[in-house]
């Protein structure tokens, strides 16, 4: 029975040493100490033998009993502190599985958001207004006289049926957002901050820098005494804080309808930093808008006296800002609706 | 365009140390922007005169020949070449190893390099004009012809560049830049700029003095759309090539030199940015007359393009008819031929906007019609013809003019702005003293003169056609002269009245992000207007929506009334790559209807609402889930994005739904959207293949975000609820929204029934025909106590047993 006792006892301590995992150290314990364990199973033998041998043997059972116990729960903290329960070959570069569905919101959009929390943070209201619009607000309100290059240039898509002559019946697609920043400032009272993101169309010929469709988000300030240089200081700002760091911005000649001066605003470019490579053409800038102070006929349009108020304008191509954040070549995927391009901006 | 540097020299003396990149730089910050800079000599790199010593046969093939060239390094080179003009005694280009030209001028440039020509050792390459891109300069008879310098007597070993003089920078300026600037069209309006920046002086063009002739007969039928035109009919001259030196110089910018006669022309247009035209004096009868055309009268152009004329379009006539359009292009009567030698020289001004119709009606687009319609100044006429006159003395000594006119009735007004200092110094936010002020402008041909407070300016006739009249552009000359660079950047000062807060701008983004992020759909942005065979598929009929007058397709001419038609577009093209996806858009429908505007009452806009839709694809099996998946977005939307709730009714079917599985989504009384499944017969006819399609739309317009969050706060039970599954038959046309409206009936006071909800449903082999199994999930609890088995079960029993009573509910183990 001694023997029976080491043999039970040498078994268990090296299953218990084994052991590595507090599951096992359970099982070891169950099928030792348990109801139907080895060394239970052994106590229940004790009355059969010689009374006189009973004393030691009961002794030798518990000391057994106490030693193992005492085995146990020393592992059982040795595996809690310093073990892992999960096999040594478990294989962490396996693919995390997804999320239950994937979906996302347009690059133009991100762009887009990205823009009024930063102009949000500045102050400025976010303003929408509708697609279709009048020729009056679209050229006549802002004196571009009939035939005006400005106003061809921008081949508009007309609505059929609504040209009667008068420029406040004839719709359109709206070509540009002025005239409806213009309604803007009818409908407030200056000083005005404001941005006003929106498509517009243009009947053109498509290729992968054209598109019939573009997204634009105008940014104006108007106010008494505001300059241009401070105009560089809006630009720069918001530039920084939707590329997340320092951005080189030049304004430099240029001319556009709504804008006197006019700038064509440049930013340094970000892949190469500023010193040439294909994506820049080599010159270290990229041409990122045109801005300027707003031309006084847009003033006079919203019922401004130019001479009293300035400010400062400046139209973001949001199709341009995304090509190049995500190096994208071909414009016409943004309306694509094509999801094997829409999903890698998740 | 692009400028030749030396030619700009001819009116600028820019010092010989300028850094062109400065300069480059320079006139991109202020004036126009320099796309490109490039040393023209750069490109005959290793491309010396040869001269041919002995031309020998070659041994293996018949068309080649060696010839023994010098090119004066100590070596005379055999060169294997199959030129079919080649001589002994020949001056020829030699493109020495390392040197690029395009082989038989196609393709890219390739190195040349030592090698063996059908087993004979060659050295470089002896080159024809169209491989080191000169054929403009040296036209050939045949194809292989190679280039011959003979007659220009240089010395072997000459650098081809130095030999013709090419050491030049030719500048590439993007014409977008300076579409509103008519007088940057020629080396002397970028000349006179440089000058202004650098303050250097420009050379002035003297003007022209015909002396004593006769009058040219000349005519102005509309001085409107032609304010001047001068003639001057000279004979002594005839048709031979121009100068060497002219025509590289125009080829340098781009032009083909032609011959003397309209070289000059080209000459003087790249110079002064003035076109003029030269007219066979001997095919014109009677005299000019520049009127509107006749509707339909008939004129050929000198591209043999033969027009059909509005009344719209300005010629210039003769006694018989049309013999050129004006400020577009000479007709092919009145040309330059073999035999010419008199002439009528034309220099006139158009109208800008005239011009510019013509040329687009005819899809005839010019030099000089691209000048015009930049609003050229008519004073610019008498430099044009005084530089013209100036040549033509030069290469027909024996030119005589015989006759002479300028009729300009109205002269042009130089536009004058007064300036008031104080606003100036405003909104440049500095002082620039007003002799730095007084200098620039003068240079650029502005005459100034201050008074104490004031400044004023009389702007160039060249400035005077629309591009100068405010007095904020007097601020742009002053700025970008000064250098935009040179201002320090200002903060932004304002004012704090309150924080912002769009409601409806910030739920829309709201939903966008709710449906994108948590409902894992992508939004997609389709164009307005929808395709004909969507729209028939869809919306059935046209009736009250809006119409493109030029639309991108003849198919795509309808512009959106509702969402759902480009979103059915965009599932018949992901179907073919996706089994099951979920899309939105957000963007206006517009309909005939509802003229109004709320900033003008005189304009009269139609309805135009934000809508949001959805689409849910995914294999036809699946539309009960389909259908509670979209419906769970919908339901959800207004919880998550914190606005007034919705309803389903069933009032109006959309025309595109099934019949059975569709839902109206209402916002109290108002109607604000549709949930259904696409209906078979418009799937089908929308071309979808395999896939069911739920879709939802709402009118954005129409919801009602709450001002702030509306969640309260319930304490956490003390006590747990428990839940408790009940399974019952019920008729299969029981609605859930029934059976869980009368389980709710049994919530009271005296109850621990809270709430119920729904598992799941079951028709099939296991249940009775005509029947359904409904189980639902009952939850139970209580404030105070934690309840028994038996408090449960006596709870749950009776709801089962109103159920039984109320809607004839069955115990499914029967």
């Amino acid at each position: 029975m001694k023997e029976k006792l080491m043999q039970i006892y040498a078994d268990a301590e090296t299953r218990v040493l084994e052991a590595k995992t507090e599951g096992q150290l359970q099982e070891v314990k169950a099928s030792v100490l348990g109801k139907q364990g080895g060394l239970t199973e052994l106590l229940k033998e004790l009355p059969k033998l010689d009374p006189s041998l009973r004393p030691e043997m009961g002794k030798a059972v518990n000391e057994v009993k106490n030693k193992l116990t005492e085995l146990i729960e020393t592992r059982r903290e040795e595996i809690r502190l310093k073990a892992s329960e999960i096999p040594a070959d478990f294989d962490y570069t396996l693919p995390g599985t997804q999320p239950l569905s994937m979906g996302g919101l347009h690059p133009i959009t991100q762009m887009r958001y990205d823009l009024d929390d930063a102009f949000r943070s500045m102050g400025f209201e976010i303003f929408q207004e509708d697609d279709i619009t009048t020729e009056y607000y679209a050229f006549d309100n802002l004196n571009f006289p009939p035939n005006h290059p400005a106003r061809e240039s921008m081949d508009t898509y007309w609505i059929e049926g609504h040209d009667t002559g008068k420029p406040e019946d004839k719709l359109c697609l709206r070509p540009h957002l002025t005239g409806g920043s213009v309604r803007y400032m009818q409908t407030h009272k200056p000083p005005y901050r404001f941005v006003y993101p929106g498509r517009v169309y243009r009947n053109e010929t498509t290729d992968a820098r054209h598109e019939r469709a573009f997204f634009q988000y105008e940014a104006l300030i108007v106010d008494k005494d505001f300059t241009f240089t401070a105009g560089k200081v809006m630009i720069k700002s918001i530039l920084s804080k939707v590329f997340g760091r320092d951005v080189p911005v030049r304004m430099r000649a240029g001319f556009f309808p709504f804008v006197e001066p006019g700038f064509e605003i440049d930013m340094g470019c970000l892949v190469c930093g500023g010193k040439g490579c294909s994506v820049c053409k080599h010159v270290g800038w990229i041409e990122i808008m045109p801005g300027g102070t707003p031309h006084p006929n847009v003033l006079r349009a919203a019922g401004l006296d130019p001479d009293e108020y300035t400010g400062f304008y400046v139209n973001i191509g949001l199709d341009r800002l995304v090509m190049m954040r995500y190096g994208v070549d071909d414009v016409r995927l943004f309306h694509s609706t094509d999801l094997r391009f829409l999903e890698q901006f998740h | 365009m692009k400028l030749s540097l030396n030619w700009i020299k001819d009116y600028v003396k820019i010092p010989d140390d300028m850094d062109l990149k400065q300069l480059a730089f320079d006139l991109t910050m202020s004036t126009v922007e320099v796309e490109g800079a490039e040393e023209l000599a750069r490109r005959f790199d290793g491309i010396v005169v040869g001269e041919i010593k002995e031309v020998l046969p070659h041994p293996n093939a018949d068309k080649l020949r060696v010839c023994k060239v010098d090119i004066a390094d100590g070596e005379i080179h055999d060169i294997v070449c199959g030129g079919s003009n080649l001589e002994a005694g020949m001056s020829v280009v030699v493109a020495c190893p390392g040197a690029m030209v395009r082989w038989h001028g196609e393709g890219e440039p390739v190195e040349i390099k030592n090698t063996k020509l059908r087993g004979v050792a060659s050295f470089g390459m002896i080159c024809a004009s169209v491989e080191v891109g000169l054929a403009d300069l040296f036209p050939v008879n045949d194809d292989h012809e190679i280039m011959d310098l003979t007659s220009f007597g240089i010395p072997a070993g000459t650098p081809l560049a130095k030999a013709l003089d090419l050491d030049d920078i030719i500048l590439e300026i993007d014409n977008k830049s300076m579409t509103n600037r008519p007088d940057l069209w020629g080396h002397y309006g970028i000349a006179r700029e440089i000058s202004a920046l650098y303050d250097l002086p420009l050379t002035q063009l003297k003007p022209f003095d015909a002396g004593k002739v006769e009058t040219l007969p000349l005519e102005i039928a509309d001085v409107e759309r032609c304010p001047r035109y001068m003639g001057v009919k000279m004979e002594g001259l005839c048709v031979k090539p121009a100068p060497f030196e002219m025509q590289s110089r125009l080829w340098r910018v781009g032009q083909r030199p032609i011959n003397a006669l309209v070289d000059v022309t080209n000459y003087v247009m790249m110079a002064l940015g003035q076109p003029t035209h030269v007219f066979d004096a001997d095919n014109i009868s009677d005299h000019i007359t520049v009127r509107r055309a006749n509707e339909g009268e008939k004129l050929l152009l000198l591209n043999d393009k033969e027009l059909s004329l509005s009344n719209d379009d300005l010629v210039i006539a003769d006694g018989e008819g049309a013999v050129a359009l004006a400020g577009v292009m000479g007709g092919a009567k009145d040309s330059i031929l073999p035999k010419t030698e008199k002439v009528i020289l034309e220099v006139a001004n158009f109208e800008s906007t005239g011009v510019r119709r013509t040329a687009l009606r005819y899809d005839n687009r010019t030099e000089a019609s691209s000048r015009y319609e930049k609003a050229v100044d008519p004073e610019r006429c008498d430099l044009a013809l005084s530089m013209t006159m100036e040549l033509f003395a030069e290469l027909y000594p024996e030119m005589k003019v015989i006759a002479f006119n300028d009729v300009y009735p109205n002269k042009l007004v130089r536009k004058e702005i007064d300036v008031e200092l104080s606003w100036l110094d405003r909104r440049l936010g500095k002082r620039i003293p007003n002799e730095e002020v007084s200098k620039k402008l003068g240079l650029m041909g502005y005459d100034v003169t201050f008074t104490d407070t004031n400044m004023h300016i009389v702007v160039p006739t060249w400035r005077s056609t629309g591009d100068v009249s405010i007095k904020a552009d007097i601020m742009e000359e002053v700025a970008r002269m000064y250098g935009y660079e040179n201002f320090q950047p200002t903060p932004i000062v304002t004012s704090f009245e309150g924080a912002i807060n769009q409601l409806d701008v910030d739920l829309v983004r709201k939903i966008k992000e709710y449906l994108a992020i948590r409902c894992g759909m992508q939004e997609i942005f389709t164009y307005p207007w929808m395709t004909d065979s969507f729209v028939e598929a869809i919306l059935q009929n046209t009736d009250g929506i809006l119409k493109l007058a030029t639309p991108p397709a003849p198919d795509e001419s309808y512009i959106r009334s509702s969402l759902i038609p480009n979103l059915c577009k965009a599932v018949v093209k992901n179907e073919r790559f996706y089994n099951e996806f979920a899309i939105f858009e957000e963007a206006q429908i517009f309909k005939d209807e509802n003229y109004t505007s709320p900033y003008d009452e005189r304009e009269k806009l139609p309805s135009q609402r934000r809508n949001v839709a959805g689409a849910f694809a995914a294999p036809s099996d699946t539309v009960p889930t389909l259908f509670r998946k979209a419906k769970g977005v919908v339901e959800n939307m207004s919880r998550f994005t914190h606005m007034e709730g919705f309803e389903f009714t069933r009032d109006n079917k959309p025309v595109w739904a099934d019949d059975v599985v569709w839902l109206n989504i209402k916002l109290g009384e108002e109607q604000v959207g549709n949930l259904a499944l696409l209906s078979k017969k418009a799937s089908l006819a929308c071309g979808i293949k395999n896939l069911s399609v739920v879709f939802f739309e709402l009118d954005t317009d129409a919801l009602k975000p709450f001002t702030s969050r509306t969640n309260t706060f319930t304490h956490i039970a003390e006590y747990p609820t428990i839940e408790y599954d009940v399974s019952l038959l019920f008729d299969v046309n029981t609605k859930w929204d029934e059976i869980k409206a009368t389980v709710l009936k049994k919530k009271n006071s005296d109850s621990f029934l809270r709430d119920v909800d729904f598992v799941d449903e079951y028709k099939g082999a296991q249940v009775p025909d005509g029947k359904k199994s409904v189980t639902m999930r009952l939850v139970l609890g209580s404030d105070e106590k934690t309840l028994t088995s038996n408090e449960i079960e006596a709870c749950a029993n009776t709801v089962i047993k109103f159920l039984v009573k109320n809607l004839g509910a069955e115990m499914r183990t029967k």
